[in-house]
């Protein structure tokens, strides 16, 4: 479920200043803390899982290692743009989990935590958003995907 | 029919377990290799939805189906895998056989705990084989044992939902 904005302001008010990653899916800019992310890589080798569990049907194989997709494009109800996805690692509490996002190198931003204010987006969970050239971007809690 | 390759996933010789490796398009999949009774070819199999031998009869089970891809009929190397888990059975077919793999069972990696619903009891684990990653089918849920059926679901890039339990019909 979403946090309250009580919450979202509690988590802002903890931090002076967020480093972000700023990337996008399906067109839509999203970002995450980069203390969630543990890269971003070309895609590998994905396997369908026949599953039922909401957004995690796949797996990704890049060289010995084997992770969990999570497919945050559904999610959103966005198609991913272009054939030459990027993999954003998730760190997330069951361990790392694979994004597809879309093929453009995504930016590091920094912002004073002062910037960032509660989210009304609701299809996903945030820890906030912030403006960044006259557009609202989400900050899409990362450690939280797949437990809400 | 004999089987086209037999590799070892490990030069270790203790705690190992045997797999049928098989193969829907790009992807693989892992049977145990226990419950195979047989691997025939198109020709051996015949079209019908029972195949006998030894005087059991397999029915023709559509494991393509359960796993949300689709058998290449067309296929030169499409096989029919008689398979059987107690007193269940059934034929199998696949797009490929690759061949038998005996691997550690510190090689199986159990899937991660990301996937938390049904999937946990209908795909055993993991298992990488020539630079190849292959599921490890549980036989049970293979053999419609366990009365489920998944279906391409409409979501906008991947996909799994679920459908009616698998056929009944199934005596061996």
């Amino acid at each position: 479920m979403l946090r309250s904005a009580r919450q979202q302001q509690q988590a802002i008010a903890t931090k002076r200043s967020w480093n972000l990653v700023v990337f996008s899916v399906g067109g839509l800019t999203l970002a995450a803390r980069t203390e969630d992310v543990g890269g971003v890589t070309p895609w590998g080798e994905g396997i369908s899982v026949p599953s039922r569990t909401p957004f995690v049907a796949s797996l990704l194989k890049r060289d010995k290692e084997i992770l969990p997709v999570y497919d945050l494009a559904s999610r959103l109800h966005r198609k991913l743009r272009g054939d030459a996805r990027l993999c954003l690692v998730a760190r997330h509490p069951d361990g790392p989990m694979a994004i597809g996002i879309d093929p453009d190198i995504p930016t590091l931003h920094t912002l004073e935590a002062t910037e960032i204010r509660p989210s009304r987006r609701e299809d996903v969970n945030t820890l906030g958003s912030f403006e960044n050239d006259g557009k609202d971007i989400d900050i899409v809690a990362l450690r939280q995907l797949g437990k809400d | 029919m004999s089987l086209r390759g037999h590799y070892r996933a490990s030069s270790s010789t203790d705690r190992t377990v045997s797999f049928l490796i098989v193969r829907y398009g790009t992807r693989y999949f892992a049977l145990p290799s226990d419950g195979v009774r047989g691997v025939l070819t198109r020709e051996e199999a015949g079209n019908g939805q029972t195949v006998v031998r030894v005087g059991k009869t397999y029915h023709e089970i559509d494991l393509a189906q359960l796993l949300s891809t689709t058998l290449d009929r067309g296929s030169v190397d499409l096989r029919t895998v008689l398979f059987a888990n107690g007193d269940s059975c059934g034929a199998i077919r696949v797009d490929e056989v690759i061949g038998l793999v005996d691997a550690d069972r510190d090689q199986c990696r159990p899937l991660p705990p990301h996937f938390q619903h049904e999937e946990r009891t209908w795909i055993a684990g993991m298992i990488l084989f020539q630079d190849k990653l292959a599921l490890i089918l549980n036989p049970e849920w293979a053999l419609g044992e366990l009365g489920e059926v998944v279906t391409a679901a409409p979501r906008v890039e991947s996909s799994s939902g679920i459908a009616e339990p698998a056929g009944s019909d199934r005596p061996c």
